[in-house]
């Protein structure tokens, strides 16, 4: 998966322009962020890559980058 | 891997009592409409059913339930052996619930009665425990009553619009009876414990209360990692593969979990029948619920079916059961 694709696919899962985003955002302050859209997020990254992120590894990651450095490293 | 194998038990029959009022998750307070329209749309959860009365005892909705199904499958109530209760929303810590009910339905004093506290896995379990129990008597038939289910909705703080929205209020109770000459009815067990994840799903004391809390993501990868592994297990330790299993009935977790489990196990998802849009999840009440709202998709004999419970614990149960016909109940709705 690269930078780009993952990018992609962020925007796609949060309904969010593809040139809004990029890995230095802080995905916690996307107005779209809430308990749920998590939720649909994680689900989403398990379909997609066959990774599961825990809360604790979601709670510790705040840009784009550092969620996209961990699915790397899984 | 805990595997048993369990011969000569079946279910005879299974009934369930809900509360009548029904909630819907579209008129929920505090989120948008799109919010609430996605919450939906991604659970799979519509409905609730809801006690309204918080002084309901659960006792109340079991001993409808449990004196249904005694008398659906006319059972003399001295040829029980076993009530068993699984339940984690019990009004008192003691007694417990199965003494009570074994006074209310007026079974013999010789039955043995427990409650054991379990969630979602409870009727798996249950089954496996009163197999085991039904079979020690040395009796040629024995017969049991196995009750699960609970009043989530005396757990779940109010304006928690994480667990509010996912739980609904229900009971079942199931007629299972021991039967030396039948040597069709085989089933296999895999029961497991994963306690690392037992504060995926627990209760937080305030004041007086004791809401219950869930960490949605973990509850997810709790259910993710370790579900499909255990029916797979099972399926390898029976000797079969998904495709002869007829029907699969999941615990109703939300729509997101079981559609990922479903697709992890490599089963045919219109072979796992569903009621979470109408009844949401009703803890150890949704597989014997689920299986009363779809009974006519199994056929009158001979159906080789796999059932999954998962949850608080965290708790993992499948088994792989033949049954053959079993009296559903209509279920019932009572003003609580």
């Amino acid at each position: 998966m690269s930078e780009k694709e993952f990018l992609f696919f962020t925007a796609q899962e949060f309904n969010v322009e593809e040139n809004s985003i990029n890995l230095s955002t802080n995905f916690k302050n996307l107005s779209v962020w809430n308990s749920l859209n998590a939720l649909i997020y994680i689900a989403s990254i398990n379909e997609k890559y066959n990774i599961l992120i825990s809360s604790n590894e979601l709670a510790s990651s705040n840009s784009l980058k550092e969620l996209y450095e961990l699915l790397k490293d899984k | 891997m805990a595997f048993s194998i369990s011969k000569g038990c079946s279910i005879k029959g299974i009934s369930v009592c809900l509360p009548k009022t029904r909630e819907d998750n579209l008129d929920l307070i505090g989120l948008t409409t799109s919010q609430k329209e996605s919450l939906v749309n991604h659970t799979g959860i519509r409905y609730r059913y809801v006690v309204q009365n918080k002084d309901t005892n659960i006792q109340t909705l079991f001993q409808k339930a449990a004196k249904k199904v005694i008398s659906d499958l006319k059972w003399n109530k001295d040829s029980i052996d076993i009530i068993i209760v699984i339940s984690q929303s019990s009004s008192t810590t003691i007694p417990s619930i199965a003494c009570k009910l074994q006074n209310a339905l007026e079974l013999p004093t010789s039955v043995i009665a427990f409650d054991i506290n379990l969630g979602c896995s409870g009727f798996v379990y249950g089954l496996n425990v009163v197999f085991q129990l039904l079979k020690s008597f040395n009796n040629k038939k024995s017969r049991a009553i196995l009750c699960c289910g609970d009043i989530s909705s005396s757990l779940t703080e109010p304006d928690d619009l994480t667990t509010k929205p996912i739980f609904s209020d229900a009971v079942s109770a199931t007629g299972i009876e021991y039967d030396e000459l039948d040597e069709r009815s085989v089933s296999y067990f895999n029961l497991e414990t994963f306690g690392s994840g037992q504060n995926i799903i627990c209760t937080e004391t305030i004041g007086s209360n004791n809401w219950m809390r869930m960490n949605g993501i973990d509850v997810f990868n709790y259910s993710v990692k370790y579900v499909p592994n255990n029916i797979n297990s099972i399926l390898k330790f029976s000797g079969l593969i998904i495709s002869d299993i007829e029907q699969i009935f999941l615990h109703q977790a939300n729509e997101l979990i079981n559609k990922t489990l479903i697709r992890s196990i490599k089963a045919d998802i219109n072979l796992a029948p569903k009621t979470l849009y109408e009844y949401g999840n009703t803890a150890s009440a949704s597989i014997p619920l689920t299986m009363i709202l779809h009974r006519n998709k199994l056929k009158p004999k001979n159906n080789l079916i796999l059932l999954s419970g998962f949850g608080v614990g965290f708790s993992v149960a499948s088994v792989i059961l033949k049954i053959d016909t079993i009296q559903f109940s209509e279920p019932i709705f009572i003003e609580v």
